[in-house]
């Protein structure tokens, strides 16, 4: 498996924790527009760490497969990704704001609004992967 | 998924120069090994820049590397 393979699971799996963990939040506590933000802000900081010290775990099995540049076919493979993963944040953020209008409050679009962004991101990593697996 | 139209014979020239690695063509193109794998196992077509840097590090003309299948 590639570095680039590798870098696109370790970020899938992380994501995918914390959307579960955004889910259950928003869930349990669907008004809590100010405990969304910061739950937000803790999502996207424990992403990142997380992210850190996982692909420098990689990286140091692997120095070199890191060090060396995208290729055309990986870059093809990222720019494929991306363009599934904005039609589901398109779709994601529609039914973000359906949502408001069912329920009606701040707090449940804050919620849905960052769980849409955490689907999309999502799509677009397992299309990566999929690709990936798929040799382009 | 539906096999590209372009068949390629990365393989066998690599045997004929001295069992090269995917690994060494991959360095001497400046792509990863991975690409060099999906291109010679036909699920990746490279860009016509790549395919002339295959065709010159084995020293023949483009035909020679890739061959267009026109009834695929």
């Amino acid at each position: 498996m590639s570095f680039r393979e590798k870098s696109a699971w370790i970020s899938f799996v992380c994501l995918l924790l914390l959307t579960v963990a955004c889910v259950a939040a928003t869930v349990h506590h669907p008004h809590d527009a100010e405990g969304h933000l910061h739950l937000a802000l803790a999502v996207f900081g424990a992403f990142g760490l997380l992210q850190v010290v996982l692909h420098l775990i990689v990286v140091a099995q692997a120095p070199k497969d890191a060090r060396t540049p995208k290729d055309e076919r990986e870059l093809l493979i990222e720019l494929r990704a991306a363009r599934v993963g904005f039609y589901a944040l398109v779709i994601a953020e529609v039914l973000a704001m359906a949502g408001v209008h069912v329920h009606g409050s701040w707090g449940t679009f804050m919620g849905t609004v960052l769980i849409a962004i955490l689907i999309a991101w999502l799509v677009k990593l397992g299309t990566e992967i999929t690709l990936y697996r798929r040799g382009g | 998924m539906a096999t590209l139209p372009i068949d390629n014979q990365i393989r066998r020239l690599r045997f004929e120069h001295g069992e090269m690695t995917q690994q060494q063509l991959a360095e001497r193109i400046g792509v990863t090994r991975q690409t060099v794998n999906a291109i010679e196992l036909g699920k990746y077509s490279p860009s016509l820049e790549v395919a002339f840097r295959i065709a010159a590090v084995f020293n023949v003309p483009l035909e020679q590397v890739f061959q267009y299948r026109q009834n695929g």
